[in-house]
């Protein structure tokens, strides 16, 4: 995590941003109420949510910065350590396993050069981690990489898969 | 009976309680202890262990007894067969992740995990899973967390929040994964923070200063009073071997409710010095008691005392030394050093004063004379009368004028011009009271033996008395005490007896006293 913590943090809620929250903020009737579609803005900006951002979003929403870790920490969709451009999700649920899903997650490192579930590829660029039911049961085995599904994907569509990323 | 009031059965006992009371806290007047664990007296009620199920009658579902309020005619059933299967199916979730090293376990003997499983659990464990491990953390100040332990009661988390009103922890991931987390950037070296560690009903979070230094259950324990300020916190002293192992605090609606800073919290290193003066000094050499205070009786005579009083003695030792400055024409002075005060903001007129000694409020009602410099107005050939090691730090060259110096004190006097030093016990080596900021009179009771020939402050300074021929004899610090009921008016009324261990307030005390 030091790594990634050297630079001096940059506020995220400035500018476009800010009046983005300030938009968010009329949705709802109390501030705390704003929490997750603000941590959404956070991890658009910056791709993860650091612990300096938790302590701003705090501040925005008169929260407190353990409150918001508690939330952030809750949700398994908040990142809480940097990915890679492109976040791929594979399901590894029943029906998508007895569809090979463990064999397009064994493509899917081997091609991005990932290697380890979780793990980010040296060129920064891929994350592949197995997910629970991405409800696409009949189209199996579904990928989730960022917010667009690719559906039945079998092992030897990953590289063309990969070569349409952009 | 008046109209707020709620009369229900409980374990067929009747009980009539105020509307309003959870069923939990009137189980407890009935003497019937509801298992619990996020509950907690001194905190919000959150109702996330579900311990304290217990059956009513004429309710669908059990009912948690921490959160349901009592109602009229109820009728609950703490030990229903329902019930009982409900806590035993709570307790073996709870002990899933539970590692089960109790043998190496701090909290062991004082875990309520342990008692209720021992009391209402399974004998075995259906779960063949491996089980959850993550190491230890520190959280800073006093608190080691470990993990694994943890039943997330949260009494932690609202401590933290709602009393100490400094948010630093909280509950953090989810499901099988989840446990308390620092915020970022914190941790838990706030003035009152070690508190969470007294809540913690589990091995979770365990003092760093008390790890594996002693078993629950080899420790004495003892009632006492912390000296760290003039708050007076009621305290427990934890002795093991004639050493005090720990301070906890313990419990006084009137003064710190369930708590105690952390300052005073670890003020009993000072109790266990080594370097302690065991037997009476005169002119450097060793001496018997009778020898001592016939030197001490002979340096007095016709000669005028500068009596300097520590405001950490007890009320029954600063009486008598008022009684000796009187004796002797002097007036009594005294230094009382100063901190930062740090409130406890959840608890009203709860804190760490600034007043770093446990008794000033009684050198003021007995109208000593507070003041900066203890020596000023000394001149030559005044003999020095100091009580309680207030020479700690005063260069020889301060008291090289003087007629003679009695240094009565718990430590070797630090200047050699002492020409009589009498050993005196510390706080937990003797009985007596003091009296807090609010006028409060608490009693203290000795928790350890006195090294070597060291006696009861009390008893000393009667001896000198009646050494200088005044009729001071007392055999019991209560027997002091009634003296000073007599003698000042502020303490009338008040017997050693009445003040029990919860104190009672002295004559006249500040508006708001509690």
């Amino acid at each position: 995590m030091s790594a990634h913590t050297h630079a001096p943090y940059e506020p995220v809620f400035v500018g476009a941003r800010k009046q983005e929250l300030d938009d968010v903020l009329k949705r709802y009737p109390t501030k705390m109420a704003a929490l997750l579609p603000a941590l959404w803005i956070v991890q658009e900006a910056r791709g993860w949510i650091c612990e300096q951002a938790m302590t701003e979003v705090a501040a925005q929403l008169d929260l407190t910065a353990a409150y918001v870790k508690g939330v952030v920490s809750f949700y398994t969709m908040y990142h809480q350590h940097p990915v890679g451009k492109h976040f791929i999700q594979v399901c590894t649920t029943s029906p998508c396993l007895c569809a090979g899903a463990d064999k397009v997650v064994d493509a899917f490192l081997e091609h991005t050069g990932c290697k380890e579930l979780g793990v980010t590829s040296a060129d920064g660029k891929y994350t592949v981690i197995e997910v629970e039911c991405l409800g696409a049961c009949g189209f199996a085995t579904p990928v989730q990489i960022n917010l667009d599904y690719v559906e039945n994907v079998t092992a030897d569509k990953v590289p063309q898969i990969l070569a349409g990323l952009k | 009976m008046a109209e707020n009031t709620v009369n229900l059965t409980i374990e067929g006992r009747p009980v009539s309680v105020p509307a309003g009371t959870s069923i939990l806290e009137a189980a407890k007047t009935a003497g019937v202890l509801i298992p619990h664990y996020c509950y907690h007296s001194g905190l919000p009620v959150a109702g996330v262990c579900r311990m304290c199920l217990v059956e009513v009658e004429k309710m669908p579902k059990l009912a948690p007894a921490c959160a349901t309020t009592v109602g009229e005619g109820q009728v609950v059933h703490v030990y229903s067969e329902k019930a009982l299967e409900a806590r035993k199916g709570v307790l073996e979730f709870l002990l899933i992740n539970h590692p089960l090293d109790c043998p190496i376990c701090d909290q062991s003997g004082e875990c309520e995990l342990q008692d209720y499983t021992f009391a209402e659990g399974r004998a075995d464990s259906r779960y063949r899973e491996p089980k959850r491990f993550d190491p230890a953390e520190d959280f800073g100040g006093d608190v080691l967390y470990v993990k694994n332990r943890c039943i997330l009661c949260t009494r932690c988390v609202r401590f933290m929040d709602d009393v100490h009103e400094t948010t630093a922890l909280a509950v953090v991931e989810r499901g099988d994964r989840a446990f308390i987390g620092k915020a970022p950037d914190a941790d838990l070296t706030q003035p009152w923070a070690a508190n969470v560690v007294d809540l913690c009903p589990v091995g979770a979070l365990l003092s760093k200063d008390f790890l594996n230094k002693a078993r629950a259950w080899e420790l004495d324990r003892t009632a006492s009073v912390c000296t760290g300020c003039s708050q007076g916190c009621n305290i427990t002293v934890e002795m093991r071997d004639n050493a005090v192992m720990r301070f906890k605090p313990r419990a006084n609606e009137h003064v710190n409710k369930f708590f105690m800073c952390d300052a005073g919290r670890f003020s009993y290193r000072d109790l266990n010095r080594a370097d302690r003066l065991e037997h009476p000094l005169v002119a450097g050499m060793a001496a018997d008691w009778e020898t001592a205070l016939a030197a001490a009786a002979k340096a007095l005579q016709g000669r005028k005392a500068h009596v300097v009083a520590s405001p950490s003695l007890s009320n029954e030792a600063l009486y008598l030394l008022k009684k000796l400055a009187a004796k002797t024409g002097a007036t009594v002075r005294y230094h009382v050093a100063q901190g930062p005060e740090a409130p406890l903001p959840g608890v009203d007129d709860l804190a760490l004063r600034a007043d770093r000694a446990a008794n000033a409020t009684a050198c003021e009602l007995f109208g000593f004379t507070r003041t900066d410099d203890v020596l000023a107005g000394l001149n030559a050939g005044d003999v020095v009368i100091a009580a309680g090691d207030v020479l700690e730090g005063l260069g020889a060259d301060a008291l090289a004028k003087v007629g003679a110096v009695i240094a009565i004190g718990t430590l070797r006097p630090t200047t050699t011009v002492a020409t009589v030093a009498l050993p005196i016990a510390t706080v937990v080596e003797e009985e007596g009271t003091f009296t807090n900021l609010r006028g409060r009179v608490q009693r203290f009771l000795q928790a350890k033996q006195a090294p070597g020939l060291a006696r009861p402050s009390w008893y000393v300074l009667a001896d000198l008395l009646a050494s200088l021929g005044e009729k001071a004899g007392f055999h019991t610090a209560s027997e002091a005490f009634d003296a000073l009921a007599v003698g000042e008016a502020p303490f009338a009324g008040l017997s050693y007896g009445a003040l029990a261990l919860s104190g009672a307030v002295v004559q006249g005390a500040a508006a708001g006293a509690k």
